[in-house]
């Protein structure tokens, strides 16, 4: 049962170790590693040796912030497409907002939900439960159920809790069970009808506008509550450069906050709407040029913990509209890795920090056991030819729901290899 | 049973009002609790030879003066004062003059005028029966006031526990359930405190009042952890209104996680007891099946011992003798 994998450059976020060596996987865990012994084993004692040469072998990317429109709207993408199309990027885990159809919040929606996807054998799917009741923001859900039903994290999906006393109290009963609260930060007083970010480009467009501060108001509410209740507070794909700023203050207040960001909003500004593309059309709206700059910066320097693909499979009809009048989003999955991977070519990160931002950090903030290359740890790996150029082409995605800003985009690197619990998936 | 301290002699309470269990002392509690077990010999065992009670308010005029909704409570002081041969006057909210627009301390001044010796009063409002000994000449008993204080509460439900394990110093007692709205919790915080039990509060994160832990007592969100080795378990009422998904998502969600049940029970000690200051929420924090335990249950009791404990306070707020000061 035991595979080799031989002469790979092995990266260890959790370790912070990036050097060629070896590694063995026996019954789903990692249990040898040039990390910790000089001899690799004899290769006879081996059922399958790869070779690795060349490629680089890390643990399997972890995606925190995913949309499946299964159950609900299967027309779009079902749940088996959706987690085969993660294990074609590396991806091993991945976490699914509640707003399915019907909405997360319960403990027998969870139960069902893990039942299926248990039952493809593909990546590994973790649930949030909704925080509040029909994602309505107006009474709470049954958190303590659905943390023993197996709810990660609670989550606000892509609306924004409002009443401070509601959040407060979510908060308050979250660290109950020792659960981060997710929140998408946005002020809908400010966001009324919004279209894209405010400023010249709106304007030129004749768009509605949403100011940055839209997010950074609320989020630096959740922040003086979160101070005030101690819980664990995770502020989803955050846009503006002022929001960079009151994370970066919070932790080093010591305060428990953490963050996550998507591609979108450290590869592409506001102009990317100029030709009202309504593929660039997302919630949060791509910002300034200045915005994007500073959440690079947040990146490089920790203050956001992690990169999520928000993916978001919309129906080509709803994109097929007016700007205005199209839905927000865009589908994330098969543009979470290339794109990070870009980011890496373009601005000098280490294979550990990669690793860090995509594996070892998401698996943190939600207590899973992935993102090391530790004995003992899951055999989920991703294995990457970093040598390799590549257009990004919407035509082929994995994931069936192909609404992208990026198609046309050159990138470096490709996903050769992915194992779930050391089952080779391609 | 064990040995019982009943007292045959009367007290004073320094006051001149029963206002809460904070502020009193511990001679005062342990006087009242004395006098209390005496009281509650004779109630519960009537065919026995005792001395007459039934003149000890004999012309003393009682009004329950109630501004909420109360069965238990009010009964039991009617009762209460009828034993000890007072005449006794309900004033029900719904038929008074604070309908009609009246003010609180109107309606009080009014009634001093016609010059009862104690006033028996229950407000929604933390603090009124202290506004009202402002203002009137009659004895106040708090018969619970908002959040804050139900002192009666307490001291009956240290004279359950007392009649049942002889001793309150040093038992391990566990008050469950909604702290942040509840005036027995406090009560019960001052009056077993005082007397060297060893509390605990074990409530939803969201059910809890804010810096609890500073008064002095060590605080739970697990029912089982908060409930380990307690001699005594006391579960409060949680109120329908603070199940709609703002405090407690639902009222499953709260009996399965806060609720008592046979399975948390079976974990206790075996001559552990459960108390709740009713009216219960069965298949809300209690399940029928430890409620109407006979082996652990003493919430019957409780009920009984309110007669006694309530007996010992109107006799203590009694006029003649009385070192009271007069509001007017």
């Amino acid at each position: 049962m035991a595979k080799l994998f031989k002469n790979a450059h092995l990266v260890c976020p959790e370790r912070e170790l990036s050097k060629d060596g070896w590694l063995v996987v026996d019954h789903g865990v990692i249990t040898q590693s040039s990390f910790d012994e000089q001899t690799p084993p004899d290769e006879a004692s081996m059922s399958k040796v790869i070779d690795c040469k060349g490629q680089i072998v890390g643990p399997g990317f972890v995606d925190m912030r995913v949309q499946s429109s299964d159950p609900g709207a299967e027309h779009i993408e079902t749940l088996d497409i959706l987690l085969t199309a993660a294990t074609m990027h590396g991806i091993t885990s991945l976490a699914i907002l509640p707003s399915t159809e019907p909405v997360i919040d319960n403990a027998a929606m969870i139960d069902s939900i893990l039942l299926r996807a248990s039952r493809y054998k593909k990546a590994r799917l973790y649930c949030y439960g909704a925080a509040t009741k029909q994602m309505a923001g107006e009474q709470m859900a049954e958190l303590g159920m659905m943390t023993q039903a197996g709810a990660i994290g609670f989550s606000t999906g892509n609306y924004s809790i409002s009443d401070s006393q509601m959040m407060r109290r979510l908060m308050t009963y979250a660290n109950m069970f020792d659960r981060p609260v997710m929140h998408h930060c946005e002020d809908l007083t400010l966001s009324e009808d919004m279209d894209m970010n405010e400023g010249e480009t709106a304007t030129r467009l004749g768009l509605i506008g949403q100011p940055a501060i839209a997010e950074t108001i609320i989020l630096q509410r959740d922040i003086e509550l979160a101070r005030l209740t101690g819980a664990r507070y995770h502020a989803s794909h955050i846009s503006a450069a002022a929001s960079v700023d009151v994370i970066r203050k919070a932790k080093a207040e010591g305060l428990t906050i953490t963050a996550d960001t998507a591609p979108p909003y450290f590869m592409l500004n506001e102009f990317s709407v100029s030709g009202f593309d309504s593929a660039a059309k997302l919630n949060p709206p791509l910002r300034s040029e200045a915005d994007r700059k500073a959440i690079i910066e947040g990146l490089l320097d920790g203050t956001i913990d992690a990169i999520a693909s928000d993916h978001m499979p919309i129906d080509p009809d709803e994109k097929a509209q007016p700007f205005s009048l199209a839905s927000f989003g865009a589908s994330g999955l098969d543009v979470f890795v290339p794109m990070s991977l870009k980011l890496k070519q373009t601005h000098d990160l280490s294979w550990v920090q990669l690793f860090a931002l995509m594996s070892r950090n998401p698996a943190r903030i939600l207590g899973l056991e992935a993102g090391r290359l530790s004995i003992g740890a899951p055999a989920d790996l991703v294995m990457i030819n970093p040598n390799s150029a590549y257009i990004l082409n919407a035509s082929d995605f994995h994931s069936q729901s192909r609404i992208t800003p990026f198609d046309g985009t050159p990138f470096e690197g490709k996903v050769t290899g992915c194992w779930v619990g050391g089952k080779n998936q391609f | 049973m064990t040995e019982k301290q009943t007292s045959h002699h009367a007290h004073t309470l320094k006051s001149g009002h029963l206002l809460g269990i904070e502020g009193l002392g511990v001679d005062e509690i342990t006087a009242l609790l004395d006098r209390s077990l005496y009281f509650a010999d004779i109630i519960t065992s009537p065919s026995e030879p005792h001395d007459d009670v039934s003149k000890i308010l004999h012309g003393v005029t009682v009004v329950n003066l109630f501004f909420e909704n109360s069965t238990r409570t009010r009964v039991s002081f009617e009762v209460a004062a009828k034993k000890l041969g007072a005449s006794i006057l309900n004033i029900s909210v719904s038929g008074s003059s604070v309908k009609k627009g009246e003010t609180l301390v109107d309606t009080a001044t009014t009634l001093n005028a016609m010059h009862p010796d104690i006033l028996v009063v229950r407000h929604h409002a933390a603090g009124t029966p202290l506004l009202l000994s402002k203002h009137v000449s009659a004895a106040i008993i708090n018969a619970g006031d908002g959040r804050h204080e139900h002192p009666t509460q307490a001291l009956l439900d240290a004279l359950t526990i007392k009649r049942s394990f002889g001793r309150i110093a040093g038992l391990k007692i566990a008050i469950c359930g909604d702290i942040a709205n509840s005036r027995v919790a406090r009560s019960n915080l001052y009056l077993l405190g005082a007397l060297g039990a060893d509390l605990r509060f074990v409530a939803p994160s969201t059910l809890l009042p804010s810096d609890v832990e500073k008064l002095g007592v060590p605080v739970f969100t697990n029912l089982n952890e908060g409930i380990a080795g307690a001699d005594i378990i006391m579960m409060l009422r949680l109120q329908k209104e603070r199940m709609q998904g703002r405090e407690i998502p639902s009222q499953h969600e709260y009996f399965n996680l806060f609720g008592l049940d046979s399975v948390s029970v079976d974990k206790l000690a075996g001559d552990a007891v459960i108390m709740h200051p009713g009216p219960m929420n069965r298949g809300v924090e209690i399940a029928s099946s430890v409620a109407d335990d006979p082996e652990r249950s003493l919430i019957t009791q409780q009920v009984e011992m309110g007669v006694a404990a309530r007996m010992a306070c109107l006799e203590a707020l009694r006029p003649n003798g009385l070192a009271r000061q007069k509001g007017r």
